[in-house]
Formats: structure tokens, C-alpha cells, sequence
């Protein structure tokens, strides 16, 4: 691609005005407020109390977490995105720096689920790192956003929006807490809904945004692709060797690979459109994000066909250690 | 009347003989403690994600009513007919249990894991006129009702009595992402079809029991299925309620009316369930919190978390499976009160920890099918001895003979043999069965037992699964106690097998858990404690044990296994070297 045409690209993304429309940006935040309170509606305060009793399996899914993907996520900003011009670059690395510094997603459950991982340890490190995400998030990509972007930059992170952003969606996760204290039905009902919104928005973003933005995707450069794409299946490949190398059961250490490379694509998603709201460059940060959450289904899924049938064999010897 | 040695260890407000019950039949005994407690929740279900549905004694009263109308009714059943049923623990386990009751038929309890044949086996020997299955399983009816005399069958879903939105999941769930809802193919009823058709025709209940007494029989038991062909114990009401109040006069120190919560994990279909939950804990008032399938045992966590459970009962498997669960073992139920064990022998190991883990009793109490179960148990308000099935419940004599049928003496092994109000009159339609199982008015119970000074008994192990080593007996029991206490070692079944030179020769197989023993430490643990020719020969480690639907671990699969695995060895190894 010519760096004309580049300069070209740019310039139609920094026009468009409804890259996300208002009625899909309000969808979006109620879908992620929906996951949030699934994931609350099924924990009880025992739940953490357990986990911080045994952290050795938090320790390397937060290690895993906010170290992990944040440096890949860096890594292939300058390896692969800043081969492009900056101007199109610097948002788009943006979004992908977010996505590398969200927690993991609760889609990662059900991929743990199908690749017959560690369920409850999915589960629990999905919450851990969500908990976590108020202070790691914005802490990590404010240390790498100062490594990529420069002071003067027109672009800056606005990290304290970033931590009120977090903080509300906590209120969901609380609010199912409490709901499923009253109502073990409606608490269910919600866990179960949490699960399948995560998949429903995948849908809904093939449905709705994937054909309004089919020229754009179509002249993306192979970079933006290979970034959005890699983050996703080098963080689960990285993660599960990790964990293999210091001998965790293979159960446990795929459900660390898949729990790691499954980051939140819609929190990440909530996240730029609440605090980039009005910016003429958050279609640009929106790009890696979206592009994420589309292909890390696909990419887990192959993944677990994978794992399902390379660790069978395995596993008939090795005893649960975790 | 033979000499009760046991007596002077009841607790001391226990009466020793069983205080005459005010009602003779089940139907009698229901409608009893529905009066008592009309408002309270009898049954919550609770599937492994916390969906819960619930049903108070006044409902499960109104709707069992409807339900034995239906059956008098609408398909015309007259008293004395049998109705199987095939389900797991859920809230319409009751209401058709207690319907059948009240129509004055006969209960065929049937596990719903049961293939075809063995279903076309219990419905036939059992004459079985009716049906009521859960759903989920009605693949195998074209082909059972082709080949028995069922003409009615009435289907029933998982989610049946629950709130009308969370049963609507459920199904979506079963149907779209399960797909574990099978096309119906035969003619059939839908459970709450048939409620609605009976509850127009009430009003007739009174004459459905008239001819119901004591003798009456309530329900077709089956068992041996596990040794050879399942035959029917005959249980009369009379055999049910005695055991009922049998057993709750002796736990009653520890069960407080109307207040329970107890955890009914075990399938009610199995007669330690059917007795002690199903009808002993709804006699005392309690709330069952009925779990329609207990593994993986991460399944119970959320009726843990959500329910304030005081009572639990199980079998060993059971027990052993929560103490290997780190979210039961770090927040142990706060609010238990005591715990039952049953269905097989309760290692030591297991009830050691369980008392550590949750700080309340566990006891173990011993029975059979035919016995309704409960011929023993140790009581829970007196002197409990771990390894022993303690003490006969009242009004019932136990003895340990030889095989002239002369007593042994107080420590000699012998095979048990019972009297009481709650032993079964013998097979359905199995007189030569019948005359094997009683000897002078006792029923052999084929177990090999030793009762101490105090008469607290031991179960030795089962006569047939004695292993014969160079002519001595070993125990497979006394050999698993010792493994399953080693660390390392989740569950072990021990069994014999036929060896050249010693005639038989022990062997175990072991489920390995952390950092599992090899097959040498084994070996050397047994000799520390075991005679000789009781240490196992070879050890193999399995990734599971057949186990029967309660969890008690099947002896004669096992040496099943041992044979042919052995035979198949040897075949290849003559392949090799010819």
C-alpha cells in the first residue's frame, strides 16, 4: 500500500462521523453492563476468600494478565503497526494497547469449558483480573501510552476517565452479587445471560458494523490485521507454554492460555467509546478492538480443537496439581 | 426372644421398641405431616447453577392427590397395580411417588440411567402397567414399551414446578445447547396434563386406600442387579413406615421437627434415599434440597452456598468426593447438624475427616433393599464407634451365624441375619429366591458380620466377595480401609482374581489423587498392618471405579475387568511367542 493511499484511508475514517452509531454505543455499554452483572450474579464473597487463600494460580493469571499481554500488546505496536504512518498508526496502536491492558473476558469461560480446562480456576481469574483491571489498566497503558507517544502528542491518554470507567462497571458485578443473594433464580438467569451476551455481540458486530465498514476493512493494511489477530493467539500461546514450562497440570494450563489471550473486547470497546467520546480519532482506536473481538473467536476456537486433541493422550498420567 | 445386648447403649430418651406409629400406611403417614406443617417448603431442587423451584407440604399434598386421581381415574388403574417410575431427584419425584401411593398401586422405583434391556427387564418381571419418566430419557421407550405391558406413559420434565421463566431457560438450555431432549415417539401424557385432567375428578381419594393395610405392598425394590438378575423386593407399607419411624426414634436426638434443611443428593429411587429422606425427613417436617445429579461433585456447591443445610445424608463415595473439594472443605456448611451415612461401608479415614472438616457427627448405619433399609445405625445422641454399623434400630433383632445356622460367638465372624417390622415377606413372583434369603423367619443378609460385647456389629465384608488366598479368608474391606487411608489415594476397590498357586490373589485398583503412591509403597504400606497373604499382589491404577448409581463401588465389575485384561495379556504374550 502507497503511503498516499494510507494518508487517503485516514483522512475517510477521520470523517466518519457514526463509525459506531449512538443507538449501537448505548447497546454496547447495556451489553457490558449485562456481562458485568453475569459475572457478578455468580460469585459470593467465599469465592474470594478462596482465592486469596490459594493465589498461587492468581499470581500467574495476573502476572499472565497485565504482564503479558500489555508487553505483546506493545511489542507488536512497534514491531508491525509503526511500520505505517504515524498519523494512522498512533490511534489504531491506541486501541491496541487498550485491548492488550483489559482484563480477561467472560467468552473466556465458555472456550475453557468446550477445551475441558479448569472451569472454576476460568472463572475465578476472570473476576481476579476484572477486580484488579481499576488500578492495572490504567497504571499499564499509561506506562506503555508514555513509551509509544510522546508528551506533545495530540493524542493522550485520559487515564483518570479510564479509572472512573472501570469503577462504574464494578457496580454491576456488586449489583449481581447482591441479587443472586435474594434471587438464586434470577442470579442464574443472569450468569447464564452474561455468557451468551459475550457471543451475542460478537453476532452483533458481523451484523451491524462489519457491512457499514466494508470498504474500510477491506483497505486495511495486513498489519492492523496481524496486530488485532496475533495479540490474540500469541497471548494464548505464550501463556500455555509458560505454564507448561513450570509443570502446571495441562488442564490448568490451558485454561491460563485461554484465559490470558481472551481479553474483554467489549469492555475494551465501553472503555473508548465513554472517554474518546467527541474525539475525531476514535474511529481509528476503535479499529483494534473490534478487529479483536471479532477474530478471537474464530482463533479459540481453533485453539480448542487444538488442545482437545493434543493434550488427551496426556493427560491419562498426570494427576490435577493445582 | 433373643438377648439385646445393644439396648443399654440407646440414648437415653430413645424408647427401645418402636413406638406403635399412629397411621399404617404410607398414604396415612403423608397426609400426617402435611397437616402438621401445610406452609412450610417440603422440596427446593437445586440444579448445579443455583435455578431452584419449591413446593410446600400443602402443594406436594394437593398435587399428589391429583395425581393418584388421575391414575384411579383416567387411566383406570385399580389398587395393587404397579406404576414405574424413572427419574432423578426432582420436585416431581414426590408428587408421582406419593400420587402412586395414594391411588393404592404399587411404587416400581427404576434408575433412569437404565438401558432398554434392563428396563424391559424390571417392567416385565414387575408387570409394570404405567410409566412416569422424565424426558430426558424417553429415547428407549419405543422399543421398552413394545416389549411390556405398559399402556400408559406420563413424561415429566426437569423443570417441572419451578417458576414459569426459569423452567423456560432450563428447557432452552436442554433443547438448544444440551440437545439432550430426545424426539417422543410414543404416545405419552405430559405430567402437568395429567395433574390438570385429575384435579377435575378429586374427591375420591378416601376409597383408593380403603383396602390398605400394614401388609399391603407399597413398592417393588429392585436389587441384586449388580450380582445377576435384578429381582423385586416386596416392601409393604407397613415395612416402610416402621423403618421410617425406626429410624428417626433412633436419630432423634439430633433432628429437631420442622426445622431440618437436609441435602438429598443421593437418588431418591434407591431405598436409603427413598426411606430416610423422602419419607422419614418429610415425616419430621423438613425441607429436602433435592439435587438431580450429584456429580461432579461441584454440582452441590451451590446448594451449599445458597441453602442453610443442617442435615446431610450419603453414601462413603459422597463424603469423599466433598472433602476433595476445596470450595466445601474451605467453607464447611456452618449450620450442619449431623450426617448419615449409608448404601456401603464408611471408611474411617473418610469419617475421621469429615468430623474434623465440619466439626458435627457422621454415622453410619447399615441395611438393605430388602430391609427398607435400616436394620442399624449408630446412635447419634450416644456412644458411636467408628468402622462398625453400630447398633440395631428399635424393635429389631440381629444375629451372626455360622453355616449351620447356630450363633457364633461375641467377635467370631458369621453372616447377619435379621428380624424386625421392616423386613420384606420376600421376591415378587421369586418363592425359591425367597425360601434361600430366610432361614426360620430371619433374612440372611449375605453380609459376614461380628458383634462386639456391647452389641455394636461390624461388617466384615459380603460372604461372596471373600477372596480365598491359600485357603484364608481375606476381607476385600479390611485391604481397601488400609489403602484409602494413604495419602495419595482417592478411591480403591480391592478384588480377588484366580491365581495358579494360591488359588486366588488379591488385587487393587487405586484412582490416584496428589502425588499418587507407586505400586511398591502400596505394597510395603499393607504389610505394615496386613497378614501376609492380604497384602495385594498387584496394584493398578485406573482413572475411575465402576461404580452403581449410588457411588458404591461394583466388586464384581472390577473382577470382571481383572479377568479379562488378564486373559488378554496372556493372549498376547502367546502371540509373541509363537
Amino acid at each position: 500500500m502507497t503511503g498516499a493511499s494510507l494518508i487517503h484511508l485516514t483522512q475517510t475514517v477521520v470523517n466518519e462521523q457514526d463509525v459506531v452509531t449512538e443507538f449501537e454505543q448505548i447497546l454496547l455499554v447495556g451489553l457490558v453492563f449485562v456481562i458485568m452483572f453475569g459475572l457478578g450474579a455468580g460469585l459470593t464473597p467465599r469465592d474470594f476468600r478462596s482465592a486469596l487463600r490459594r493465589p498461587w494460580g492468581l499470581i500467574i493469571g495476573f502476572v499472565t494478565q497485565f504482564g503479558i499481554m500489555p508487553l505483546l500488546a506493545y511489542l507488536l505496536v512497534i514491531a508491525v503497526l509503526f511500520q505505517l504512518p504515524r498519523e494512522y498508526a498512533a490511534p489504531v496502536a491506541l486501541g491496541a494497547l487498550l485491548m492488550g491492558c483489559v482484563p480477561a473476558g467472560t467468552t473466556s469461560n465458555i472456550f475453557t469449558y468446550f477445551s475441558k480446562g479448569n472451569l472454576a480456576l476460568s472463572v475465578i481469574m476472570t473476576t481476579n483480573s476484572t477486580l484488579w483491571a481499576i488500578l492495572m489498566t490504567p497504571l499499564v497503558l499509561a506506562f506503555y501510552g508514555s513509551l509509544v507517544f510522546d508528551a506533545e502528542s495530540d493524542l493522550q491518554i485520559p487515564i483518570l476517565n479510564i479509572v472512573v470507567t472501570l469503577a462504574t462497571l464494578l457496580i454491576p458485578v456488586v449489583a449481581g452479587m447482591i441479587l443472586r443473594r435474594y434471587s438464586a433464580n434470577v442470579g442464574a438467569v443472569m450468569e447464564l445471560l452474561g455468557g451468551f451476551f459475550g457471543l451475542f455481540f460478537i453476532v452483533f458486530l458481523m451484523a451491524t458494523w462489519v457491512p457499514r465498514n466494508w470498504a474500510l476493512l477491506t483497505s486495511t493494511p495486513w498489519q492492523t490485521y496481524l496486530v488485532a489477530i496475533g495479540l490474540g493467539l500469541f497471548g494464548i500461546a505464550i501463556a500455555y507454554a509458560i505454564a507448561r514450562a513450570i509443570r502446571m497440570h495441562p488442564m490448568n494450563a490451558r485454561t491460563i492460555g485461554l484465559e490470558t489471550g481472551i481479553q474483554n473486547g467489549p469492555l475494551a470497546i465501553a472503555i473508548v467509546l465513554l472517554t474518546f467520546a467527541g474525539s475525531p480519532d476514535i474511529g481509528l482506536i476503535l479499529f483494534v478492538p473490534a478487529l479483536y473481538s471479532l477474530f478471537i473467536v474464530i482463533v479459540a476456537t481453533f485453539v480448542t480443537f487444538w488442545f482437545r486433541r493434543a493434550n488427551l493422550a496426556e493427560e491419562q498420567k498426570i494427576p490435577n496439581l493445582l | 426372644m433373643t438377648e439385646r445386648p445393644w439396648l443399654a447403649h440407646y440414648p437415653a430418651d430413645v424408647e427401645h421398641e418402636l413406638v406403635p406409629p399412629p397411621f399404617r400406611t404410607l398414604p396415612e403417614l403423608i397426609a400426617h405431616a402435611a397437616a402438621e406443617y401445610a406452609d412450610t417448603v417440603a422440596f427446593t431442587q437445586c440444579m448445579p447453577n443455583g435455578m431452584n423451584g419449591s413446593l410446600t407440604y400443602a402443594q406436594v399434598e394437593a398435587l399428589s392427590d391429583a395425581f393418584a386421581a388421575y391414575l384411579r381415574e383416567d387411566v383406570g388403574l385399580q389398587a395393587g397395580d404397579r406404576v414405574a417410575m424413572q427419574m432423578p431427584n426432582c420436585l416431581s419425584y414426590p408428587v408421582v411417588a406419593f400420587g402412586i401411593l395414594k391411588a393404592g398401586c404399587v411404587l416400581v422405583n427404576t434408575n433412569p440411567l437404565y438401558t432398554a434391556s434392563e428396563m424391559i427387564h424390571q417392567f416385565s418381571d414387575s408387570g409394570a402397567k404405567a410409566l412416569v419418566i422424565i424426558d430426558m430419557f424417553a429415547d428407549r421407550l419405543p422399543e421398552v414399551v413394545a416389549a411390556t405391558d405398559i399402556e400408559t406413559v406420563v413424561t415429566v420434565r426437569i423443570g417441572e414446578f419451578f417458576p414459569p421463566v426459569i423452567a423456560g431457560v432450563i428447557r432452552l438450555v436442554q433443547k438448544w445447547w444440551n440437545r439432550s431432549l430426545p424426539a417422543i415417539t410414543v404416545e405419552h401424557t405430559a405430567l402437568q396434563t395429567a395433574l390438570a385432567s385429575g384435579r377435575e375428578r378429586l374427591g375420591k381419594a378416601e376409597s383408593y386406600v380403603e383396602g390398605l393395610g400394614a401388609d399391603s405392598l407399597a413398592a417393588l425394590q429392585y436389587t441384586g442387579g449388580t450380582t445377576g438378575v435384578a429381582k423385586g423386593a416386596m416392601l409393604s407399607h407397613g415395612n416402610l413406615v416402621a423403618n421410617t419411624l425406626q429410624m428417626m426414634q433412633l436419630l432423634s436426638t439430633h433432628i429437631r421437627p420442622g426445622k431440618e434443611v437436609v441435602l438429598t443428593a443421593l437418588p431418591m429411587y434407591h431405598i436409603f434415599a427413598f426411606t430416610v429422606n423422602l419419607i422419614g425427613f418429610f415425616h419430621e417436617g423438613a425441607r429436602n434440597i433435592l439435587i438431580p445429579s450429584p456429580r461432579p461433585p461441584s454440582n452441590l456447591k451451590r446448594a451449599f452456598e445458597n441453602y442453610k443445610i443442617t442435615w446431610t445424608t450419603g453414601v462413603n463415595t459422597l463424603f469423599n468426593a466433598l472433602l476433595n473439594e476445596r470450595w466445601f472443605t474451605e467453607n464447611p456448611p456452618k449450620h450442619l447438624v449431623a450426617s448419615a451415612a449409608g448404601g456401603m461401608a464408611l471408611h474411617e479415614s473418610v469419617s475421621e475427616r469429615w468430623r474434623e472438616v465440619t466439626g458435627t457427627p457422621i454415622v453410619e448405619g447399615y441395611g438393605l433393599t430388602e430391609t427398607s433399609p435400616a436394620l442399624t445405625f449408630n446412635p447419634l445422641g450416644g456412644v458411636g464407634k467408628d468402622g462398625t454399623i453400630g447398633i440395631p434400630v428399635p424393635s429389631t433383632d440381629i444375629r451372626c451365624v455360622g453355616e449351620d445356622g447356630t450363633d457364633v460367638g461375641v467377635g467370631e465372624p458369621g453372616e447377619l441375619i435379621a428380624r424386625g417390622p421392616q423386613v420384606t415377606a420376600g421376591y415378587w413372583n421369586r418363592p425359591d429366591d425367597t425360601a434361600n434369603a430366610m432361614l426360620d423367619g430371619w433374612f440372611r443378609t449375605g453380609d459376614i458380620a461380628q458383634m462386639d460385647e456391647d452389641g455394636y456389629f461390624t461388617i466384615v465384608d459380603r460372604k461372596k466377595d471373600m477372596v480365598l488366598v491359600s485357603g484364608f479368608n481375606v476381607y476385600p474391606n479390611e485391604v481397601e480401609e488400609r489403602i484409602a487411608a494413604m495419602p495419595g489415594v482417592l478411591e480403591v476397590g480391592v478384588i480377588g482374581l484366580p491365581d495358579e498357586k494360591t488359588g486366588e490373589s488379591v488385587r487393587a485398583y487405586i484412582v490416584a489423587a496428589e502425588n499418587p503412591p507407586t505400586e511398591a509403597e502400596v505394597m510395603a504400606h499393607c504389610r505394615e498392618t496386613l497378614a501376609a497373604y492380604k497384602v495385594p499382589k498387584s496394584v493398578r491404577f485406573v482413572e475411575e471405579l465402576p461404580k452403581s448409581p449410588i457411588g458404591k463401588i461394583l466388586r464384581r465389575e472390577l473382577r470382571a475387568i481383572g479377568v479379562t485384561s488378564d486373559t488378554a495379556s496372556i493372549e498376547t504374550q502367546g502371540r509373541e511367542l509363537s
